[in-house]
């Protein structure tokens, strides 16, 4: 869009005149159209009989772009996959947007543009939307907050407190790469490597899994804090305890090399397109090899089981055959990555 | 599991001999044997002591006071490994003087802090250098290049470490050490065998995979018994007889022994590094005219028995109590190489 060139966002933009339609109708209307997004206060939404998912997610992610999204993906991705994680297949979003005074317009249409076209792929629709303007440094480029309505499929029951000794623990591919991107993305490390956001709606990928088998006890993206935090936290609610085989979980090489430099482990890394999956040990294989047809999800690998034995805990086989503990999730000080 | 790794394995298992103490001189060692439960395989007459050789660890309080005095009253900034950020000082870390307004930026490299200074012309910049043989040539490269780049805003505060004066001073705290591989990649074996053949002390340098530190448990554990000094070379893919020339050569042509402070060990001869008098340009202590500071560490922490394997970090009054990674009181708890950290996240109260 060559009106929007070397133009900038300013105050006036978020006042709620002429200049807000102009932003609202050239960046925001021309990526986001559809039947049930009006000028009116409020979206009006029909629903099918039976349960709904209803989820709500902020992204402040630092840098706004990186390799393999930018944080318009990433806010439909986040929506999206949290309502699928529930079973809940997604129809509708909100978007509200905080800019800081000054953003480049251009930068804000490829954000858009982003949004569109992850919300096509994921068969979600923008119905309804906010924009304001913060003065210059109240908010660092752009924030985004997406909320979303998904509808339950039916015979699907899925929740962190629901993981049962004989669980089979499933990866839906290799992990950490969204987290180790935007660290080097973050250039405060001075390392080069190939490395690419794993950054993905995943509604497909929880169809490919409901179409083996409705028997799965807890799907959940790993985000914020990585698989070793989710692996944490399900443990905790559904007091087992969870055994990881560490020679099978898929970790790129570039990601493993970077996680050696900077000593951290891969597992507490944050993935913005992966599943952990638990489902009972019989359907395990099944599920894998379906996966591993999907377009996210080629990588996908059973790494451990839920155990009766130390509820609350995470132990590790390591390469040399010992069980220790994983080191519970600390308090480590991370960039922005979400 | 692959070959050689199972047949390392049952020998360490296998193993029947003397009891025997391994200190592992290496941070990176320490957190690697943690990781793979190296601990959980070995025979319980096999006791495993973690070393000095976590560069954060045995940096002393009076550092860190020095670096916060920079920061805080003469406007300096402060360009720092991670690890050093929680650091307690006297009574307070880096971490506090930032919150105070001092001008702390992380780099993960010597090379980071000269670029920064580079580009920050009307700031002076003070790189904390510190670590020992494997960092040290990076240090001086920065102080090289500023030179050529004729910043004169750049400077070092050097607390580099050298591992000879440690090892003999911890020669009777272990019966066999479990060398770093990466110093000994710098300054290749000679001092080692030197140490095996006069003072008796034995020792093996290895990497840190897996396969390298259980080959290397299983090679020392049939040298034992044998009850002659050795000394063993496992990491000949990476170390060499004579180490990195050019390393050595960096480090030579900027730097010079000196006496040098060890937290927890006290003042050990000729162990640490100073900026040659032909460099003083770049050496803070001299630019910045330092004030002389003893540094105060807790009197409860037991780092220093810790490092020299007179106690088990669970020995510590304050382990996991008053001192956590969060919250650390002694320098041992702060980095992820220190060994009370490494018993902390491990959770390795009860062992």
């Amino acid at each position: 869009m060559d009106n929007l060139k070397g133009k900038t966002v300013s105050l006036a933009h978020g006042a709620g005149g002429k200049q807000t339609s102009e932003l609202i109708d050239q960046v925001f209307k021309a990526h986001f159209a559809n039947p049930e997004l009006t000028s009116d206060d409020a979206a009006v939404l029909k629903m099918k009989e039976g349960k709904i998912a209803f989820t709500t997610d902020g992204f402040i992610v630092s840098p706004s772009e990186f390799p393999g999204g930018n944080i318009g993906k990433l806010s439909i991705c986040g929506t999206v996959n949290d309502l699928s994680c529930m079973g809940a297949k997604p129809l509708y979003l909100s978007c509200a947007f905080v800019i800081e005074e000054g953003f480049p317009m251009e930068k804000l249409e490829a954000i858009a543009a982003a949004m569109e076209k992850t919300a096509n792929e994921a068969g979600v629709k923008i119905v309804a939307g906010d924009t304001k303007v913060a003065g210059k440094g109240q908010v660092d480029g752009v924030f985004i907050t997406t909320t979303g309505i998904g509808e339950i499929q039916e015979g699907v029951e899925t929740s962190g407190f629901m993981a049962k000794p004989g669980d089979a623990v499933i990866v839906s591919g290799d992990i950490g790469r969204h987290g180790c991107t935007i660290l080097l993305a973050r250039e405060d490390f001075g390392i080069d490597a190939d490395v690419t956001s794993d950054c993905a709606p995943l509604w497909g990928t929880v169809q490919d899994i409901l179409s083996v088998t409705k028997d799965v006890h807890v799907i959940r993206d790993a985000t914020r804090g990585g698989v070793g935090t989710v692996l944490y936290e399900i443990a905790e609610q559904s007091k087992t305890g969870i055994r990881l085989n560490a020679e099978a979980i898929p970790v790129q090489d570039s990601v493993k090399g970077v996680c050696g430099m900077l000593g951290l482990e891969p597992l507490y890394l944050a993935c913005e397109g992966r599943l952990v999956i638990f489902a009972p040990k019989e359907n395990a294989e099944a599920i894998v090899a379906k996966l591993r047809e999907g377009k996210y999800s080629s990588e996908a690998a059973i790494i451990g089981e839920v155990t009766e034995e130390m509820p609350g805990r995470v132990v590790v086989t390591t390469e040399i055959g010992a069980e220790t503990l994983l080191p519970p999730p600390g308090g480590e000080l991370l960039p922005r990555i979400c | 599991m692959k070959e050689q790794l199972k047949k390392a394995k049952a020998i360490i298992e296998g193993y029947d001999g003397p009891a025997v103490r391994v200190m592992e001189v290496c941070g990176t060692h320490t957190h690697e044997i943690f990781h793979l439960g190296v601990r959980k395989i070995l025979p319980p007459q096999v006791e495993l002591i973690s070393g000095p050789g976590c560069p954060v660890c045995v940096t002393p309080a009076g550092f860190i006071d020095e670096a916060i005095w920079l920061a805080l009253e003469k406007n300096v900034t402060i360009c720092t490994f991670g690890d050093l950020v929680r650091v307690p000082g006297s009574t307070r870390s880096l971490a506090d003087a930032r919150s105070l307004g001092g001008k702390i930026q992380m780099v993960y490299s010597p090379m980071d802090a000269f670029e920064y200074a580079k580009e920050h012309k009307d700031e002076q910049v003070v790189f904390l250098s510190v670590g020992f043989e494997t960092t040290t040539p990076a240090s001086c490269l920065s102080v090289k290049m500023a030179k050529e780049a004729g910043l004169t805003n750049y400077a070092l505060l050097a607390a580099n470490k050298t591992m000879p004066g440690a090892y003999e001073m911890l020669k009777d705290s272990a019966d066999v050490f479990l060398y770093p591989g990466h110093v000994n990649a710098i300054t290749g074996n000679a001092l080692n065998r030197k140490l095996c053949e006069e003072g008796g002390i034995s020792g093996i340098v290895t990497g840190f995979t897996a396969s390298e530190i259980l080959t290397a448990f299983a090679v020392l554990l049939k040298k034992f018994p044998e009850g002659k000094p050795f000394f063993v070379n496992a990491y000949p893919r990476v170390v060499t007889e004579e180490g990195s020339i050019p390393a050595q050569k960096l480090i030579k042509e900027w730097m010079e022994p000196c006496d040098s402070q060890w937290r927890g060990l006290g003042m050990i001869k000729n162990s640490g590094l100073r900026l040659r008098k032909e460099a003083q340009d770049f050496d803070a202590r001299v630019k910045f005219s330092i004030p002389k500071m003893e540094g105060r560490t807790s009197p409860a922490c037991r780092c220093g028995d810790v490092l020299q394997g007179k106690c088990r970090p669970t020995d510590c009054k304050v382990f996991g109590k008053g001192c956590t990674p969060l919250h650390p009181i002694g320098a041992c708890m702060v980095s992820n190489e220190g060994a009370c950290s490494a018993y902390y996240q491990y959770n390795s109260r009860g062992e």
